[in-house]
């Protein structure tokens, strides 16, 4: 095999994150023409979100300027770019007879039907280079690949007779051609959650993850909008809503700021799946709808909610579920994802128990808990279904409480890995978010007043070496495989906001990225594993900084210069 | 006492951090004037430093913006501030006849002389509001404790005649008023450790760890500014050092940059102590000195260093030690503070078992390894000592390596808060860092590579609470409770850089920063507990936002609005 012959010559292997499924590379240099430019191959316009792709992305290969991560950077590869050839352009060229749609439109379609592939060839010779896709989504997925080849001389002076009129211009450059890649995700479902109800995070915060999100692939965001802590979404039905439940005017989603993100993040091949938790985790609706809400802020809050404030919907009266019906139905009106959810974990039932209204309600239905709830929750995946949409849950609507769902629900896996295969077993589809692996809020002590001495409940901190660890399938028989429809990372903020958003999750949640785009073997057939990603990793963190992201630094830059150094001995 | 019968009839307290040592209010309200100014009392005109403290803090009344941190936040204090008298000026006023000197001046002294010392009041009645101190210095922590007692209307119109003429402007007020303060810390030395080595730090992150140090009258930088993974310190006398053991030329401080960061230090009453680590954690010495350097880089490397890479300085080599009392002696000429640290942790004694240039010398000197250490480090401090300076160390060179230390020199706790006591039972001075209270990078995971479950050597995360309960007295004897200088929160930086400096550190570090300001007992006379601190520290945390400090939450902000209800339960 080529490529195996390659890695004995060349110690180096190229930083691609998330690790494309097949590749090849060489071991020669190619600097970026000073006229390079991508064209659009097609006759058809490119649509605009992928002509503004386009533009970024020219924009990032010059603004990155990273230098490679090797001892003494740029310099390291001087000698080597004397010789190198110019690459003169990248065609983008769609294949097949299909429409041409934008991105958005590719990339909020149903996930069975995404087509995220694209192949990519980068010549040693001086010819151009070409992405090939069925989908605007794909060649933008090649864009991303793309971007990550190449690096900067820092404003090195080269020998070059071009740059001697550009005195502190930087060659970019790569010094792993020819390559070339084959690739397509593994799963369709590859994720990110961020909760703005514990703390809100305010819209430009919210690009930046989106941006974060698209570097490494991620193509669902899920929009954990309300919570029982405030309810910052503005519904059009129930302006009410978040008048009385968000924390302040000024921590709201307008409607015009919910579009804002959905349409910044389709450009970008982001799906967004709101997320409306109910019937628990609703204790802000009490600020507008009293009546609706039962138990809240009652004391002890640990008998009646997993945190405070409690509070839940009163969803055995009729009345609230037909009010949900109405806020979801509102919201759904302005969707244009296929995915929706609504919510259903940690309900509690202390909370009914003395509550008259809901008891009643009860009594007056002739239904007993477990079948009001049915009733409930079914009602409202009734109107998902009405908008043409998917419903989503949390486990516990399919584990705990047994709800009869349809069959098209996905069902998001949280509490413990180990109940993938409770989820399989009943035949759901499923997303994997288990807290054990992929919770990225853990660790950081116990957040709870008066308690000096506690940790987080899901301690200990989950690291991206755990989460990378993470197998799809594991406990599944070969037969379950299909229902894995991919995971991903989550960030709950009771400790986070705007200020610790992006060293919290990145560059950690680019983990879960690869594990659900790459699959189980990287392109040398090897199993994925840490060790090999590290280095690649540290590429990620770097370029993210690069680009406004306030990543971590995994390693002191000593060891990211060094791959296998720092290692454990 | 008046203050019981006040925090009976007002569930509310002053939210001032670290809480001085006596406090009383009352339940009235006063808003600052418009003309509301900042007089300097004496006919000695303020120095420099004093001036620009001043202008920063008229700037943060009004800039601040902070809303009271209550359901409601400006709305719920409208209506107590329709009768409100007006705050027509703040008095500055140094009492006794020493001279006046800057705070610089006044915070860079002896440890034992500092005086920080201040009275503060603010009266109800529209009469002026006085700070008075010995020292500028002590000015300066009034005006901080000034700063804390005021929250804005943000933008809520008035029914004040003045503000009808600028719609949109805020009042600045407080609803505690009068105000008296009598307040001088509990302990001369509260610190923060910064490591600037594992990853480097531009000047502006330092610049604004400062500033929200002094926030809290942090007075002590330790600056741990170089290791073996990099060494960006520019010493004058050897311009090598950083020129080839910084991670690059734009990744060092330059002569005038440390410079520049011990007067924004000094201005804002913030002594710098640096710590060149010596004869342990220098490997980045060999770069330009390879020949001082043993074990360079060995594999493996944990059987020579605590972390890669290994070297050491061959400290028995009489070269070595005249070299870095060079060293110190050039960097030490330009420190103005009186404390210097030489380090000495983790000296790896394998290091020099096979080093043939370290067992020549001892063979040529007759010393044994433990008396060649003595020689070297007792040779540093002289040094030391001879710029006019106070050298620390870290404690093993105490404890384990039984230094015959000079009996003024000051021992720096890190390993274990246990080892406080052994410390005091030879007789020597110390400061508390102990990893089991202080660190502030435990709990994020294992950095090294190749280690997919491992966790921080120092697990669990050690929360601002568990920081808060440390006990500086603990296992001390009454007569040995002098030895105690004060204590410090500690950042070594594996795993951050700018891009988390911030979150990491800010709010925690603000918990040692009352217990070595406050003592033991908060001004109500009962002991610090942090159930009481925490709504307290979330307006810490808020208002250091305003200030442009990227600090974390703490809690969901329904929490931080509602003392005690998301307490344990």
């Amino acid at each position: 095999m080529q490529l195996l012959s390659l890695l004995l010559l060349a110690p180096v292997a190229l930083a691609l994150w998330p690790n494309p499924r097949n590749v090849s590379f060489g071991t020669s240099s190619v600097i970026l023409s000073p006229t390079f430019w991508i064209h659009w191959a097609s006759t058809t316009p490119a649509p605009s979100d992928m002509t503004a792709a386009i533009s970024r992305t020219m924009a990032q290969l010059y603004t990155d300027n990273l230098q490679r991560l090797v001892v003494g950077r740029a310099n390291a590869d001087l000698q080597a770019l004397a010789y190198a050839a110019e690459l003169p352009m990248l065609h983008l060229e769609i294949i097949g007879n299909s429409e041409i749609k934008s991105i958005m439109a590719e990339a909020t379609c149903e996930l069975g039907s995404r087509d995220e592939s694209y192949t990519l060839s980068v010549p040693a010779d001086g010819t151009a280079a070409m992405i090939q896709a069925n989908t605007t989504l794909g060649l933008f997925r090649g864009l991303t690949t793309f971007s990550q080849l190449w690096y900067s001389t820092g404003g090195v002076a080269s020998t070059f007779p071009f740059y001697s009129f550009f005195p502190g211009a930087s060659m970019i450059y790569s010094i792993e051609a020819p390559v070339t890649v084959m690739d397509t995700p593994a799963y369709p479902y590859r994720g990110l959650l961020l909760d703005t109800a514990r703390n809100f995070i305010p819209v430009t915060d919210l690009y930046r993850q989106l941006d974060a999100m698209s570097y490494v692939k991620i193509n669902t965001f899920h929009w954990h909008v309300t919570d029982s802590q405030s309810f910052p979404l503005t519904v059009a039905a129930y302006p009410e809503l978040s008048q009385y439940g968000a924390y302040s005017a000024a921590q709201t989603y307008s409607l015009q700021d919910v579009q804002n993100v959905i349409n910044y993040a389709g450009a970008i091949g982001i799906d967004v799946m709101v997320e409306i938790d109910t019937p628990g985790h609703t204790a802000s609706i009490w600020e507008s709808h009293p009546d609706y809400i039962a138990c809240w802020n009652e004391a002890p809050w640990g008998t009646y909610a997993n945190e405070p404030p409690a509070g839940q919907l009163r969803f055995a009266v009729p009345e609230v579920l037909n009010f949900t019906q109405q806020m979801f139905a509102s919201v759904l009106s302005t969707l244009p994802s296929t995915l929706f959810s609504t919510g259903g974990d940690e309900l509690n039932t202390n909370c009914y128990v003395n509550d008259t209204e809901f008891q009643q309600a009860l009594i007056s239905t002739g239904q007993n808990f477990s079948s009001a709830l049915n009733t409930f929750v079914l009602g409202t995946h009734d109107t998902v279904r009405a908008a043409g949409k998917t419903p989503v849950v949390w486990e516990e609507m399919l584990l705990v409480q047994n709800v009869s769902l349809g069959p098209d629900t996905l069902v998001i896996v949280w509490i413990s890995s180990d109940d993938a295969l409770a989820v399989a077993q009943k035949g759901y589809k499923m997303i994997h978010g288990p807290s054990d692996y992929f919770y990225l809020d853990c660790g950081a002590g116990a957040w709870l007043g008066d308690d000096t001495d506690g940790t987080s409940w899901c301690d200990p901190f989950k690291t991206w070496q755990k989460a990378y660890s993470f197998d799809p399938l594991q406990n599944l028989t070969e037969s379950q495989y299909s229902l894995v429809l991919g995971g991903q990372q989550l960030l709950w903020t009771e400790q986070s906001g705007p200020e610790n958003v992006d060293p919290i999750v990145w560059p950690r949640a680019a983990a879960s990225a690869e594990v659900f785009w790459t699959g189980a073997n990287g392109p040398d057939g090897l199993p994925r594993n840490s060790t090999e990603a590290l280095a690649r990793l540290h590429d990620v963190r770097y370029r993210m900084v690069a680009r406004g992201i306030n990543a971590i630094n995994l390693q002191p830059q000593w060891c990211a210069l060094r791959p296998g150094d720092c290692n454990l001995v």
